[in-house]
């Protein structure tokens, strides 16, 4: 079976933004194990692989830290198994990987290079040549909770630099620096409200050769959030709280942020939301923002 | 203070490439189906329409949501067991006065009916389990209804307007006789009604 998935943003300045946010092949080996190649969403945590497409997202935007350059991988490039296993009465689910992994960011802070982000976003290239693998495993005890953890271990690089003036210096020689995430995620159903939430963190150690050789850094966030469908209408209600803390203080972000949703369908959704954000003052982290937004997905 | 007006449409394709079809040599029980619909379809998204999506696409939608939601092969059949027997009722049999499907079958009680196939989504004690499946207990709820409208809702399946998810044709048990549906409903009306 062939996956892909492909977002199409229409922004309010009239332009239009294309993702393809994965392609993958499965092929099914069993009843309880499936072999999936390509490029796909990460399987650490839930937000990436099982909520970001926007008719399924309860709010307009992502948990700060669940973006781009945060601290949740996106997507990897490599093999992947999964599937489910019952283990008595109770259910349970995995997924195990091995993929190229991400790539670092660094930039000058005035007195040297300085780790600036993970770019976790499946590459394609491997450009280098370092590994990653991990998984998730979860179970439900019943069908109204699931509780599941996820870690990924191994080596990564730094392939991207800017130096004082907007410039990238030649890498060469760098250090591969170790690259550690662990998560925790759970959904929990009571009556008609939802609960879910997760905490990830990403902890890149330090480089000791190389042009960007600087120390390590950890970027960790979690989430958690409460939605409402109200009986018997299309509205439903929403509220997250979520911290982001990452290496550097400018793009910290507490927030918190409430929705109101109208169903037209299942797969046809209309959003309004408030975020209220408090971020190092002055920084775009610390702006409050309202959201509309109108969701379909096939 | 920034607003944002954002558009989303979201294009997902799935192909069929070999791989699956040998997969479904192996029958699925669409009242297991009915449980394991109701037990994980709606833990990511809200639960979709059994109705939405012909047979053919139910399949590939289904296999790409066991890779999702970390099913067993044999759940993903009993989920399309359960969502085919929805959207293709059989063709009653217009020419016998009633319309029991097969002589040869056991009858099954109400009792049994219910704890078999209505269970999953309306639950042991008739409230509902999933948002969208009604409350029997409730005075003014659907057992306010009479029986003629009833049967016919149960056995053609039924969406009334707003609500999120339909009652599917015969609760997914698309061998149900006449006897079977009235003697359930008569358990219904029994256990949860006033
Ligand atoms: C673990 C989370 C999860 C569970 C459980 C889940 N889904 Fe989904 N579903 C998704 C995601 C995520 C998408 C969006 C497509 C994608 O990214 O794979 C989706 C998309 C869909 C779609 C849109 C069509 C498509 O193929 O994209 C349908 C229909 C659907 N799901 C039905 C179901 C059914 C039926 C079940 C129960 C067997 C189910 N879902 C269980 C996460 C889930
Ligand atoms: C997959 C879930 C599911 C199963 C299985 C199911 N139902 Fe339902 N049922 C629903 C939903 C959802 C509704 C509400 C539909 C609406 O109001 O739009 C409903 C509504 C009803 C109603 C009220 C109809 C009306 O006119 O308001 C009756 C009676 C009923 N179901 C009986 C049954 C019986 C009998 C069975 C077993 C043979 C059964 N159901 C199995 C989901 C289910």
């Amino acid at each position: 079976m062939l996956e892909s998935e492909l977002e199409i943003e229409l922004e309010a300045d009239g332009s239009t933004k294309t993702k393809l946010e994965y392609l993958t092949i499965d092929w099914f080996v069993n009843d309880y194990i499936a072999l999936i190649a390509g490029k796909f969403l990460s399987p650490i945590g839930q937000f990436r692989q099982n909520l970001h497409p926007s008719w399924i997202n309860k709010l307009p935007s992502a948990p700060p830290g669940f973006g781009h350059d945060g601290a949740a991988p996106i997507s990897d490039t490599g093999l992947q198994i999964r599937g489910g296993f019952p283990i008595g009465k109770i259910r349970s689910n995995y997924s195990l990987f091995v993929s190229n992994g991400p790539e670092y960011i660094t930039e000058w802070d005035g007195a040297g290079f300085e780790l600036d982000g993970i770019d976790a976003e499946g590459k394609g290239a491997d450009r280098d040549g370092e590994k990653v693998w991990g998984g998730r495993f979860a179970i439900l005890p019943f069908a109204k909770l699931e509780i599941g953890i996820s870690a990924a271990t191994g080596k990564a690089t730094v392939t991207s630099i800017e130096d004082e003036l907007g410039t990238a210096p030649t890498l060469s020689n760098e250090q591969p620096r170790d690259y550690n995430v662990f998560g925790f995620d759970y959904y929990y159903k009571l009556g008609s409200v939802l609960f879910r939430g997760e905490y990830i963190k990403s902890k890149v150690g330090n480089a000791t050769s190389g042009v960007s050789a600087s120390d390590g850094g950890v970027w960790k966030t979690w989430y958690t959030q409460a939605s409402y469908r109200i009986p018997r209408t299309r509205l439903e209600g929403v509220i997250r709280y979520s911290d982001f803390d990452a290496l550097s203080a400018s793009k910290d972000q507490k927030q918190v942020a409430i929705g109101l949703n109208y169903l037209f369908a299942s797969n046809f959704i209309a959003k309004l939301s408030f975020e209220s954000n408090d971020g190092q003052s002055g920084a775009t982290s610390d702006d409050d923002r309202w959201y509309i937004q109108m969701a379909y997905g096939f | 203070m920034k607003n944002i007006l954002l558009y989303t449409l979201l294009v997902n394709l799935s192909l069929p490439l070999a791989g699956f079809s040998a997969d479904l040599s192996k029958k699925g029980n669409s009242a297991v189906g009915a449980k394991v619909w109701s037990d994980n379809c709606g833990r990511c998204h809200n639960i979709r329409d059994a109705r939405e999506l012909r047979d053919d696409q139910w399949k590939t939608t289904v296999f790409h949501m066991r890779v999702r939601a970390g099913l067993t092969g044999q759940e993903t059949r009993d989920v399309i067991a359960f969502l085919t027997s929805t959207n293709n009722p059989p063709r009653r049999n217009i020419f016998s006065g009633s319309s029991s499907t097969s002589s040869s079958k056991t009858k099954l009680s109400g009792k049994q009916v219910y704890n078999q196939t209505c269970i999953a989504c309306h639950g042991e004690n008739g409230k509902g389990t999933l948002p969208g499946v009604p409350d029997f207990t409730r005075n003014k709820g659907p057992l306010a209804k009479n029986d003629k409208t009833l049967i016919k809702n149960i056995t053609d399946g039924y969406q009334g307007p707003g609500s999120p998810m339909a009652m599917p044709a015969k609760g997914g048990k698309a061998d149900l006789s006449d006897n079977e549906i009235r003697a359930v409903l008569v358990y219904i009306r029994r256990e949860f009604g006033k």
